[in-house]
Order: structure tokens, then C-alpha cells, then sequence
């Protein structure tokens, strides 16, 4: 088994002035390839932050981290910048769609902007990528006139536009109805069993935890389980 | 390139503020364009009135001056004085006049002998700048002969064209003679051949013409003349064209510029408020243009996280908020150009009573190139603010935001 994920260690410490907030305390995770993780937590326990350190938006105050073999940890913010964009994907609670462009152009986005256009392939790709979500018939349409639900579903076909290695979802869910939450959930679950890409989903929602092959809980900043959860593995099926 | 694909995007997201924000820059370059061709038509047309019935260039002898001389052979402390026993003339002035004929820098050329005198009519008495020519070359630096309302003007071995506000002082018509005492104590009775109205009171009010023939024995100068007039093709030359003359002749020769030195204050002064007026113009775009940047770069700040998120890098942005700049700056500008040009176009139609252009408008001398060039220049500058903090969004704030 592939080991995509590898922390050691990981602290976080806030500091304002003379004052220090310790959220994250010797954190050690290991995900392997096609896990559908989810990482659970009250209020303030840190998850947040894991998230971001993971997803190379914030650097920890000590520890280390490896994504698909590689330290990543020590990395220089341009070479961050172009690990994430090559190696990860971004699911959030609130879309963020770049709302003057089509569904298509905002899937194609994380590919076209470094190549400075959208190439026939990135086109192809992002409309089989949106065919995949269930939205063939809105590929043109602009990002506007998409519901709630099918943004969120066009944020989870640019989050799989590069092929990454970890797919970061924070509260994937936690703006939508419930409806709309299962389709999204039941969308990340298919493209986890299908692709075998590998998902780590922060999230209060126990409905969405329970459906997810494995839970971690952070509690005051350290990690207090972690346990397989309903679902088999993927690769086990 | 995908940059400037976002940049117009995001421009044409909201068309009524791109709209406003164009016009803006449009109104500034119209300004701009407009005062352009107002100073330069001013300077043109307060040059052509000073210039136009004047010499370019004015050839006289050298000016003598008495001067120390020292030297080891010399006693204590000599002078050489001054010897006014002799006339100062141009007395090889043919050969001057065929040099000048020779240089391509000029176009007319007046041989004069020029002095002071009274014209006398019973008990009115009027003092007079008298200016004899040579016949044919009497409108070659003043245009005399189309001005002439009354007479002939033709000046014979007799005659003498005055101004109508002189010819009016002293109750003259064409035909009438009239007593000329020079400041040689020469005395002449002389025929008005010709009144003439130049609307230069100068001119009208204190000058007579006469031939140059006419003019030798009342002023004593048998061969030499006391002054030749010079006219350019470029009057803007005529200092470098000066000193080449002074040069080439050894004569002294004074360029228009210097005998109309509160005309250059006056215009450089004129040239610096118009050019305050430019730069303000400017300075206005800069800072409308940043704001409006500055503060899409706020409402972006979601959305430019997330790029930031994906890797997009922040090359990437910092490029599509400069090219909103230079597509407002480019667009702005065009268009204020375009209203500039016509504005002016419409002004140079609108005359006075006098048949002249209200305003003195040189449409062609608008600046427009120096507004495109600097209105975008000025415009990718003022983007550069909000580029660069938009390319330096931290993306984790961002998408918490």
C-alpha cells in the first residue's frame, strides 16, 4: 500500500506577543492511497489548522510532513505553491467559484493558469470531469447560475482537474441541504472508489464521518482516535 | 494568454463601474488633449502676432563700446574710445543680402534705413518711426500694401505710407503732402501715398514707410543701410539661425525672442500651467483607477485565495489586475483622445466677430501621443498597488474571510 500522507510530530504553537496558544500537539498520521479519511474535533480542537498544515497553507512550528514521498515541510513558498497546485486538491465549505467564468473554466482553472491557457486537453478533461458530477448539461454555464449543490460539485471537478495525490475537503458539506450534502458525499465516495484518490474530509457532521472508511478525532490539539469507520477500505472491496 | 482572459473578465463583470471607470480616464484625457492644443495654440498665435508684421532677425553694426585696454607695453591705464565721428552702417550690404539669399533658413529679406523724425502740418507736429525699404520688398517683413484703405500705396520717389491712427491724428488722407524733418535735420515735403490699417497700433499709430531712395539723403546715408530685416521659414530657429549670421557677417544680430523677452515669460508661464494642468489630469487618473482597483481586489480577496490555494501563482494575478489597468488605461485613453481630437475640432470652428477661432486651438499639436503613452503608463502604475496585494493575498485568511 502507498503511503500518501506521513506526518511526525506536527506542533503548532499561535503567538501574539508575550502570549502562546499550543492548538496542535505531536501529531502523528499516516494516510495511505485511496482512503476516504475523515477528521473529526469540537470547536477549537485544531482540525482546521491540521488541515492547512497538510494542505501546505500553513507551516507548522515543528514536525515533519511527506506527501506522496516527499518532505514538504522545508519546502520554499513558490515550490509550496507549485506542490499544491500539482500534488493537491482543495474541496472548502464555501466553493469560492471564480464567478465570471463557465463551469468548464472554472475546472480547467488550477491547470490553465500556470500553462497561461486552457488547451484542448484541459478542455476535454474538465467537461468529463463535470460529466462525472452530473453536470454535462451545465459545462457552458456560468458559475452564477449554478445552485449551491452543483458549485459544490463543480469545487469537487477542479479539485480532481490536476490528478492530486490528497484531496483536502474542509466541511465539504457543511453549506448545503441535506440533499444536497448526499450527493456531494455520495459524488467524493465514487470518485474515491473509482480513482482511488485519496480524501481527507474535516467535518462536524457525524452523517458524513459514518461514511467514511476511517475517523480521526483531534481532541485539545492531539489526536485521540483512529479507527477504521463503516465503510471497507476502497482498495478492499 | 489566460492572464489577460481573467483581467477582462473581471472587467466586464461589472460593466457599469468599467464603464464609469473609462469614462473617468477618458475625461482626463480629453483635458489633457485640449489644454495640449490651447497652450500650443496659444504660443502660436501670441508668436504669430509678435512675429508676423516683425523681423525674425534683425542685422545691425556692432555695437562699439569703449573699453580698458591693458598690456605691459602700455602706461597705467588706457581706453579706447568710442569714435562717433563716423556713422554706424551696414555699408557692404549687398553682399550680406546675397549671403542671406543663399541660406535656406530664410524666406524674406528688407534691406532698411531706419531713424527717427516729425512729421509737421501747420501746428500739428507728430513724432514717427520712419522705415525706408526698398519698394518692392515692402511687404516682405510687415504686410503693408494688402492693409492700405486709402491711396495707392505706391511710394515713388515721393511718398510715404503712414498708419490710419497717425493719418487720423494729424487729418491726413492719400494725396496730401505733408513736411518730414528728420533727426538729421533733414527736411522734406513728402506726398501720403497710401494709409494703411494693420490693427497693430504700433504700426498704425507711430511708423511711416518710404523708399529707400526716398530715405538716403533725409538721413544722410549715401550707400550703407542701418538695418536689415530677416524673416525665417521657422521662426522657433531664429537663435541658432541668429548666431550664424552673427558669425558669418560680424554683425550683430538680435533674434524676435530677444526683443520679446516678457513674450517668452509669458509663454514659458503659459507652458508651466499647462503642464500643472497635465500632470493633475494625470495624477486624477492614477488615483481613480488604483481605488477602483484596489477595492476589486478587496471583493476578489475569496476567489484569489482559492487560485493562491490551487498553486496559481502570484505572477499570475499580479498580471491580470496589471492588465486591468492597461486595458482601462489603453481604452480610456483612445477614447479621450478620440473626444479630445473631436472637442478641438469643433472649438477651432467656433469664431468671433473677428473671423479668428475663439480659442487659439492647434488640434494637431493635442499631445495625443504623449496621452496615450502616459495615460497607460500612469494607468498600470496605479494598478501596481492593488496587483501586488492581490498577488500577495495569504490564501488560508482569504478563504476564512
Amino acid at each position: 500500500m502507498t503511503t500518501v500522507l506521513e506526518t511526525h510530530g506536527i506542533e503548532m504553537v499561535f503567538r501574539n506577543g508575550d502570549e502562546e496558544t499550543r492548538v496542535l500537539t505531536g501529531i502523528d498520521l499516516t494516510l495511505d492511497k485511496g482512503e476516504l479519511a475523515a477528521l473529526q474535533g469540537a470547536s477549537g480542537s485544531g482540525k482546521s489548522t491540521l488541515l492547512s498544515i497538510i494542505g501546505l497553507l500553513l507551516r507548522p512550528t515543528a514536525g515533519s510532513l511527506t506527501i506522496s514521498g516527499e518532505r514538504v515541510d522545508d519546502l520554499s513558498e513558490k515550490a509550496r505553491a507549485r506542490f499544491r497546485n500539482r500534488r493537491l486538491g482543495f474541496v472548502l465549505q464555501f466553493h469560492h467559484l471564480l464567478p465570471d467564468f463557465t463551469a468548464m473554466e472554472n475546472v480547467a482553472f488550477p491547470a490553465a493558469a500556470p500553462a497561461g491557457g486552457i488547451s484542448r486537453e484541459m478542455r476535454d478533461r474538465a467537461r468529463d470531469l463535470l460529466t462525472r458530477v452530473g453536470l454535462e448539461d451545465r459545462i457552458d454555464f456560468p458559475a452564477t447560475r449554478l445552485s449551491g449543490g452543483q458549485k459544490q460539485r463543480v469545487a469537487i471537478a477542479r479539485a480532481l482537474m490536476n490528478r492530486p495525490d490528497l484531496i483536502v475537503a474542509d466541511e465539504p458539506t457543511g453549506n448545503l441541504d441535506r440533499e444536497s450534502a448526499d450527493r456531494v458525499l455520495d459524488l467524493m465516495r465514487e470518485v474515491n472508489r473509482q480513482d482511488g484518490a485519496t480524501f481527507l474530509i474535516c467535518t462536524h457532521d457525524e452523517d458524513v464521518a459514518a461514511r467514511c472508511s476511517r475517523r480521526l478525532t483531534l481532541r485539545d490539539g492531539r489526536l485521540a482516535s483512529n479507527v477504521n469507520g463503516s465503510d471497507r477500505r476502497p482498495d478492499r472491496e | 494568454m489566460f492572464a489577460f482572459k481573467v483581467a477582462r473578465r473581471y472587467l466586464l463583470s461589472n460593466p457599469s463601474q468599467t464603464l464609469l471607470l473609462i469614462a473617468g480616464v477618458a475625461l482626463g484625457v480629453t483635458v489633457f488633449v485640449f489644454i495640449t492644443a490651447l497652450i500650443a495654440g496659444l504660443a502660436v498665435r501670441l508668436t504669430e502676432q509678435v512675429t508676423g508684421n516683425s523681423a525674425h532677425i534683425t542685422l545691425e553694426p556692432p555695437i562699439r563700446i569703449a573699453r580698458v585696454l591693458r598690456g605691459p607695453d602700455l602706461p597705467v591705464e588706457s581706453v579706447a574710445l568710442v569714435s562717433t565721428f563716423q556713422r554706424q552702417q551696414i555699408r557692404d550690404w549687398p553682399m550680406v543680402v546675397d549671403l542671406l539669399r543663399s541660406n535656406p533658413a530664410v524666406s524674406a529679406i528688407s534691406p532698411q534705413i531706419s531713424g527717427s523724425a516729425f512729421l509737421v502740418k501747420g501746428e500739428a507736429v507728430a513724432s514717427v518711426s520712419i522705415i525706408g525699404v526698398e519698394p518692392q520688398g515692402i511687404d516682405a517683413i510687415s504686410r503693408i500694401t494688402p492693409d492700405i484703405i486709402d491711396g495707392d500705396g505706391e511710394l515713388g520717389a515721393d511718398g510715404l505710407l503712414i498708419g490710419v491712427r497717425m493719418a487720423e491724428n494729424l487729418g491726413l488722407g492719400a494725396g496730401q503732402s505733408i513736411l518730414l524733418r528728420t533727426e538729421r535735420g533733414v527736411e522734406r515735403q513728402l506726398t501720403v501715398r497710401g494709409v494703411f490699417r494693420t490693427g497693430i497700433q504700433s504700426l498704425d499709430e507711430r511708423v511711416a514707410f518710404l523708399s529707400l531712395q526716398t530715405a538716403r539723403p533725409l538721413f544722410v546715408l549715401p550707400e550703407g543701410v542701418t538695418n536689415i530685416e530677416v524673416k525665417l521659414k521657422e521662426p522657433d530657429n531664429a537663435r541658432a539661425t541668429a548666431r550664424f549670421l552673427a558669425e558669418a557677417t560680424g554683425l550683430r544680430a538680435t533674434p524676435w525672442q530677444e526683443k520679446n523677452l516678457n513674450l517668452e515669460d509669458a509663454l514659458e508661464a503659459q507652458g508651466r500651467t499647462g503642464t500643472m494642468i497635465q500632470v493633475f489630469s494625470l495624477i486624477s487618473i492614477v488615483i481613480g483607477v488604483s481605488s477602483a482597483l484596489v477595492l476589486s481586489a478587496y471583493r476578489r480577496r475569496p476567489e484569489i485565495g482559492i487560485m493562491r490555494a490551487f498553486g496559481v501563482p502570484g505572477g499570475f494575478i499580479l498580471w491580470a489586475f496589471l492588465l486591468q489597468g492597461l486595458l482601462i488605461g489603453l481604452t480610456g485613453a483612445l477614447i479621450g483622445c478620440a473626444t479630445g481630437y473631436g472637442l478641438c475640432l469643433w472649438l477651432e470652428r467656433v469664431t468671433g466677430a473677428d473671423g479668428l477661432a475663439v480659442l487659439p486651438i492647434a488640434k494637431e499639436q493635442g499631445g495625443y501621443v504623449a496621452a496615450l503613452v502616459l495615460t497607460t503608463l500612469g494607468a498600470v502604475i496605479a494598478s501596481l498597488l492593488p496587483a501586488r496585494s492581490a498577488s500577495k493575498v495569504d490564501p488560508l485568511e482569504a478563504i476564512q474571510q
